[in-house]
């Protein structure tokens, strides 16, 4: 009895050994690929650290997060985990957890993992937009202007739409894909460029086109952060119509509420 | 040939769907020609059947009608105009001039092109719900934007747009109105500056003050040391060239005699102006003009013969002389007069 035991003892801890030293090796690879520290792996993580040393690490990971988003363009675990983590990556959720918080409770930000397979995070805003003029006087962005006419466009259009489409609406508008805008510069370059890669847009190619087409969908971060219904409401003060006669488009809108289809870090 | 030709055409009728009252009209127009002239086949042909310009024109407003489909695809949506209809009815008169394959083969590309378009003015038919149509999206959009429209309305640009000017803060006023419907994180800036900020502005005002004054003083040295450089060198090198003239002068008096140094050098009246006898007369000691050599002795040697082992060997020594000195030279070669005359300027 007692040499079985004995010999199950030693297979799960020899388990547990082969399992961290597969660990250890993929880390050594380079971040490509950095697999999940198990619980009891992150347990004894946190036991070698003292709590003063895990809050200053939160904070930054805090603050890398905040800097990033400046841009908006996405954060990548793997970065993350390179330029920040570093020897704390044993512990990685558990800061995730407490980053997650902190976003939340001081900042109002929600963290959201936008692709759960490469590991891709944005920021959001927990809050709704308040009513009337916002409290600060940060002035306005007018390629948020050009954003909401494009969105605006594939919405009314039930979520995709091809390039020519929004190219010909934003000539009535005086913006020319071919010319450098006052405002924009490179307009081609900010709409299928910057905007997709901030994940506003997607800008994907229409199979056996000749010449090569593309069409516009909203992009991961256009579905979390624009409210349809919103847009909707705007669409009819501009027609002067009612939102419900659109009424597939209201079905849309209001139909699926604006939750995110992508899982929040907190469900890790 | 003709009939049996126009027979295939028959056939063929039934294949097309909704070309073939074209075609009846092709058969008629070829059984006209039937009439006029049986058994002369292929004569028969009018000109213009196989006048290439003409084959060229027409392919040419077939690519036009083409172009002009897929350019204007939106507009030719809108439910608002007739223009596919108009499209079609261009190109059936296009198609009675129609005779070789090219032609035709652009005739189809055409008839693809607005079936597609004609199929999606159809889909908008069907939906339920109001229809959406972006240019009067655009429009209305304009309007917003604070669109100042020219008073003659009826301006119309190419591209069928409204004339008129945007202003400025056409995009800030679409943006304001946009942000309500984002839920956009803001952007993360600190707030008031650094707190590092204060200790370089002090240091940039410090390093320009500096500069200033010094840049003036620059610029003034500059023009008055130039003066007296020039004045310095210039009073140098003329009286070398001076002195050297002199002793030219004398050796050429009497060539065969060398010239004491000390004969040379001293002015009885003037102790100053001996030293800067010998001072430029310094110059002159390894100074090889002409080929010729003059040395201490002051005597011209020819050139072979500074060579190392010739009679004239080089030598440096160090003059120096003191007022005693100087009397007592004068007296030791009973110099009367300067041989080196001097100059009435302002080198004294």
């Amino acid at each position: 009895m007692t040499q079985r035991k004995r010999l199950s003892n030693t297979q799960i801890s020899s388990q547990s050994r082969r399992r961290s030293e597969v660990a250890v090796a993929e880390e050594e690879d380079g971040d490509l690929t950095f697999t999940q520290p198990s619980t009891s792996q992150v347990q004894r993580g946190l036991e070698r650290l003292t709590s003063a040393q895990v809050d200053q690490k939160t904070a930054e990971v805090v603050q890398y997060f905040l800097v990033k988003d400046q841009k908006k363009i996405p954060v990548r675990r793997a970065d993350l985990v390179k330029h920040v983590l570093k020897d704390y990556r044993n512990v990685y959720p558990e800061i995730m957890k407490r980053v997650t918080q902190s976003l939340d409770q001081v900042f109002g930000l929600k963290l959201v993992e936008i692709d759960t397979k490469n590991h891709i995070y944005i920021l959001i805003n927990k809050l709704e937009p308040a009513e009337g003029a916002p409290l600060d006087n940060s002035p306005t962005n007018p390629k948020m202007g050009l954003l909401f006419v494009i969105l605006s466009v594939i919405f009314m259009k039930r979520g995709a739409v091809k390039e020519n489409v929004i190219w010909h609406t934003l000539k009535k508008l005086r913006v020319d894909p071919g010319e450098k805008h006052e405002e924009f510069g490179d307009v081609k370059k900010l709409i299928t460029d910057e905007f997709v890669r901030q994940r506003y847009l997607e800008y994907v190619r229409i199979p056996h086109t000749d010449p090569i087409e593309h069409e516009f969908r909203w992009g991961q971060r256009a579905d979390l952060e624009v409210s349809k219904a919103k847009i909707l409401e705007f669409m009819g003060e501009l027609h002067n119509q009612e939102p419900q006669s659109w009424t597939q488009q209201y079905r849309d809108a209001h139909s699926t509420p604006n939750s995110t289809q992508a899982s929040t870090s907190s469900q890790r | 040939m003709k009939r049996a030709r126009s027979s295939e055409a028959d056939e063929e009728t039934p294949r097309q769907n909704g070309s073939s009252g074209r075609r009846r009209g092709v058969q008629q127009h070829r059984g006209n020609e039937d009439d006029e002239g049986p058994g002369l086949g292929a004569a028969n042909l009018q000109d213009d059947d196989i006048d290439p310009s003409l084959r060229r024109e027409i392919r040419s407003k077939y690519r036009d009608l083409i172009n002009s489909v897929q350019q204007n695809r939106e507009d030719m949506l809108s439910p608002s105009n007739n223009k596919l209809t108009e499209v079609l009815e261009e190109a059936n008169k296009l198609f009675q001039d129609v005779r070789e394959a090219r032609e035709a083969a652009l005739d189809a590309q055409l008839l693809v092109v607005a079936t597609d378009l004609g199929k999606e003015k159809a889909s908008q038919l069907f939906s339920e719900g109001a229809a959406f149509d972006p240019t009067a999206f655009a429009e209305h959009l304009l309007s917003f934007m604070g669109l100042n429209r020219l008073e003659d309305e009826e301006e119309e640009l190419q591209n069928g747009a409204v004339d008129g000017y945007l202003p400025q803060d056409a995009w800030h006023r679409v943006a304001k109105r946009a942000e309500s419907c984002f839920k956009t994180a803001p952007a993360f800036h600190y707030m008031m500056g650094s707190f590092h900020a204060e200790p370089p502005p002090p240091k940039q005002r410090i390093e320009r003050q500096r500069k200033v004054p010094g840049k003036e003083a620059k610029r003034m040295m500059p023009t008055q040391l130039k003066k007296m450089e020039e004045s310095h060198q210039e009073a140098t090198e003329k009286e070398v060239e001076r002195i050297l003239g002199f002793l030219k002068g004398y050796h050429q008096d009497d060539p065969s005699t060398p010239i004491s140094y000390y004969e040379f050098v001293i002015d009885p009246n003037s102790f100053s102006r001996t030293i800067e006898n010998m001072f430029h007369t310094s110059f002159l000691i390894r100074v090889i003009i002409n080929g010729v050599a003059y040395f201490c002795v002051l005597a011209p040697v020819e050139e072979g013969e500074v060579e190392a082992g010739g009679s004239a060997s080089r030598k440096q020594c160090i003059t120096s002389i003191s007022l005693k000195t100087w009397k007592e030279l004068i007296d030791a070669f009973d110099i009367s007069d300067t041989l080196i005359q001097p100059l009435n300027t302002q080198n004294e």
